[in-house]
């Protein structure tokens, strides 16, 4: 199977060359892939797309930061409380199946077009989707594992530590692995709408300029570091869960 | 608790607790919806159409694909790892590439919130072909039942569900796609009367545009809700999935 | 480990292992209130199989898990070995459920040493414990397999092994083979006929099989249909060790039936 997914890959990167070069598709909108690859090299060395990276890559890091603590707070508190959880939990719901990028126009309206914009945008997005994750986290530990502690004699401090985190780390892992996700999304999305820094600002000037082979480029960079970080937190979820049936 | 905040809504802003540049009362924001009545009209008849067609793509490939891949455990094992590392993309970062390619009238948008949707709901189908219990089609056969009379009287209404799903899936991330589309680079759309006037700092226009979307979006969610109520009387009333991270809710769940 | 019970257990068994008196439950139900459990009134002697059989939601596992010291009730007093039993105890009952219930992510080991560890025994002499009771149960030599590894009947020989590591007076059992299949649970209930007959401790077993509970049984107690009541107990006269063959016999025919025609006159 692995092998059958390579030579897919291969297939698709080799298509990504040869059809614009042998025109079947225009060059001008899509770049063969040498070239965008060269083209990233040669981006790479510029000082201000490492600038530019830096800034994104701070503005994803304080946003997830904040939302991550933030969100397992609220949503333990949902799962602990039933009567909290009658009362938000529908809430939540609703305020998830709209588009979030709603918001942004507020963020900007209130704290103008900076570094604590795109931040502050990006932790509430995330921190919504962090709090349903974590109380789902809470519930899925099994009540009869509390019973059994408990019949064991386990004071609550040990219940917390001995069985709800063990049990809820693999998911605690892959909430955290798809909150980034969310995370890193809305911090594009809000360095594209309105932003004088960072790559996604970059990449939406490049496409404005009709600039297609730094554009690629651009969205080559974001997507090789996007897939490294979820892979590598799924390789430490798979680590975590050997027990999991 | 829909009370309060409507309150707070009128309120807060009105005693200059929040400045009206925030937050805009909600007398004003509705004043100006009013009487821009047409301008807001005809943008939403843009979005209407755009998520309408987007959908056509979204839905329609989405779901076919998603049947036939999810039907055949081969294409699943080989393609479903793929996907499911390539979500990890934001894919507003290829919306450029579409104004670049079509423009920045409506079929970038179209296009965009197309593949924005297409996605999901082809992981959502496929996953949810694989519910279909394959004894089904095992006791239709010993019940003598044809080959075309097992496509239609058993495996169609056992994928209705997930259809169904899908469609509504489908509709929201494309509500979603075209208008975060509409806010990046337009020149007409709900999205683009929010930047357009952000821009010019006049708070009640914006929150008037922001008001329709919301509406747009609950509108279509309670509508395909209780068309799925009316017409799958039969499927059990599920209680929405504590959602488990992952599968299930990052298909579900969109992340604009 | 055996003549430690013993020395301190003279004056263990004037008390009776388990004491009920007029013990009544209400819970608060969707519709108001339930009375669960009423008037019971039941005594379990030190050393004594005991069996309790009812239909189900008659409040059985809502007892066994008071004796537990997991819930406690609305009223009435519940004594073990004389003492009541406000939270759990594991030095006094052992308690196996009927899902094995065994944590996932710890070996059958560590799982038998949880108890143990959350006391924060020395590991040497935890680890000893373990194994020891491992073998009791008849798993030598699975200590280090994770659950997921173990079959259903060797996953509840671990939570039997878990519930007697700490040497408790009493082992509450909440239906522990009902998720097994037939033939296994004959096997494990004759297992645990021998780990009992090894470690002579009180035990409380709850089934819904008739045949399991006159093969188990010293005693039998018959629960109503909600509200709890203990309605019958029978005294199951035969002989030790038991056999596969009794099963056979006209007596376990004649105690089986009885049993039976009490369960159904609540009907």
């Amino acid at each position: 199977m692995a092998s059958a997914r390579a030579a897919l890959l291969f297939a698709l990167l080799a298509a990504w060359e040869f059809l614009p070069r042998s025109g079947l598709m225009n060059p001008e909108l899509l770049p063969p892939l040498s070239e965008v690859l060269t083209t990233l090299w040669k981006l790479l060395q510029r000082s201000n797309v490492h600038a530019a990276i830096g800034v994104t890559m701070a503005e994803v890091a304080v946003a997830f930061l904040i939302a991550i603590p933030l969100g397992t707070l609220l949503g333990v508190l949902i799962a602990e409380k039933p009567y909290l959880a009658d009362i938000f939990k529908p809430l939540l719901f609703y305020v998830f199946s709209i588009p979030k990028s709603v918001f942004l126009p507020m963020f900007i309206l209130v704290f103008g077009i900076n570094f604590a914009q795109k931040v502050a945008y990006a932790a509430f997005t995330t921190t919504f989707v962090v709090i349903m994750s974590a109380a789902a986290c809470v519930e899925s530990v099994k009540t009869e594992y509390i019973e059994v502690a408990r019949s064991c004699g386990a004071s609550r401090t040990q219940l917390i530590l001995r069985v709800y985190v063990p049990s809820m780390l693999p998911m605690l892992l892959e909430t955290i692995r798809i909150s980034m996700i969310f995370n890193f999304t809305a911090v594009m999305i809000a360095e594209m709408y309105a932003s004088r820094t960072g790559i996604g600002h970059l990449i939406a000037n490049w496409g404005e300029n009709f600039q297609m082979p730094q554009l690629f480029a651009g969205i080559v960079l974001l997507s090789v570091i996007a897939i490294f970080f979820n892979e590598s937190v799924r390789w430490l979820e798979e680590r975590c869960s050997n027990w999991r049936t | 608790m829909l009370v309060a905040a409507l309150l707070g809504w009128e309120l807060i802003p009105r005693t200059g607790w929040l400045p009206e540049l925030f937050l805009p009362s909600l007398s004003n924001t509705l004043a100006v919806l009013v009487s821009d009545w047409r301008i807001y009209g005809s943008a939403l008849l843009v979005t209407l159409g755009e998520v309408a067609l987007s959908m056509l793509i979204a839905c329609g490939g989405g779901i076919a694909l998603g049947a036939i891949v999810g039907g055949f455990a081969r294409m699943r094992n080989l393609l479903l790892p793929v996907f499911s590392s390539l979500y990890a993309v934001p894919i507003v970062i290829l919306y450029p590439v579409f104004t670049a390619w079509f423009g920045v009238g409506s079929e970038s948008k179209i296009a965009f919130a197309g593949l924005y949707a297409f996605f999901p709901v082809m992981l959502s189908t496929a996953a949810g072909i694989r519910t279909i219990d394959p004894q089904y089609l095992v006791a239709a056969r010993s019940m003598g039942a044809t080959l075309q009379q097992q496509l239609t009287r058993v495996i169609i209404p056992a994928a209705l569900p997930t259809v169904f799903v899908g469609l509504r899936l489908g509709g929201a991330l494309a509500i979603i796609g075209v208008v975060v589309a509409e806010m990046l680079t337009a020149a007409a759309g709900i999205g683009y009367l929010v930047t357009l006037n952000r821009t010019i700092l006049d708070s009640p226009r914006v929150f008037a545009a922001l008001i329709l979307i919301l509406m747009l979006s609950i509108v279509y969610d309670a509508m395909t809700r209780s068309l799925e109520r009316r017409l799958l009387v039969w499927q059990p009333v599920k209680r929405s999935p504590a959602a488990r991270p992952g599968s299930g809710l990052s298909a579900s769940v969109s992340a604009a | 480990m055996q003549q430690l019970a013993n020395l301190d257990g003279d004056s263990r068994v004037q008390a009776k292992a388990i004491e009920v008196s007029r013990l009544s439950h209400v819970y608060a139900g969707i519709h108001g209130e339930v009375l669960a459990l009423e008037d019971i009134s039941l005594q379990v002697e030190s050393g004594k199989f005991t069996v309790i059989v009812g239909p189900s939601g008659c409040g059985k596992t809502s007892l066994l898990m008071m004796m537990a010291g997991l819930r406690s009730q609305s009223s009435g007093e519940l004594l073990c070995h004389g003492a009541p039993m406000p939270q759990p105890d594991p030095n006094r009952v052992g308690v196996v459920f009927q899902e094995a219930s065994l944590f996932p992510w710890l070996t059958a080991a560590q799982n038998v040493e949880f108890p143990l560890s959350l006391r924060a025994d020395p590991k040497a002499a935890r680890r000893q414990r373990a194994l020891q009771m491992l073998s009791l149960v008849g798993l030598d030599g699975f200590a280090d397999r994770y659950p997921h590894e173990l079959s259903g009947g060797m996953k509840q020989r671990v939570s039997i092994a878990r519930g007697l590591v700490q040497d408790p007076q009493v082992l509450l059992m909440d239906e522990p083979f009902a998720a097994l299949d037939e033939q296994t649970r004959m096997t494990m209930g004759h297992e645990l006929l021998r780990i009992w007959a090894t470690t002579s401790k009180t035990v409380v077993f709850i089934t819904h099989s008739l045949t399991e509970a006159v093969y188990l049984a010293d005693e039998v107690l018959v629960m109503s249909a909600r509200p709890g009541r203990i309605i019958d107990r029978i005294a199951i006269d035969l002989p030790r060790p038991r056999t596969y063959e009794m099963m056979a016999s006209d007596k376990f025919g004649g105690l089986r039936e009885r049993i039976w025609q009490q369960i159904r006159s609540q009907h």
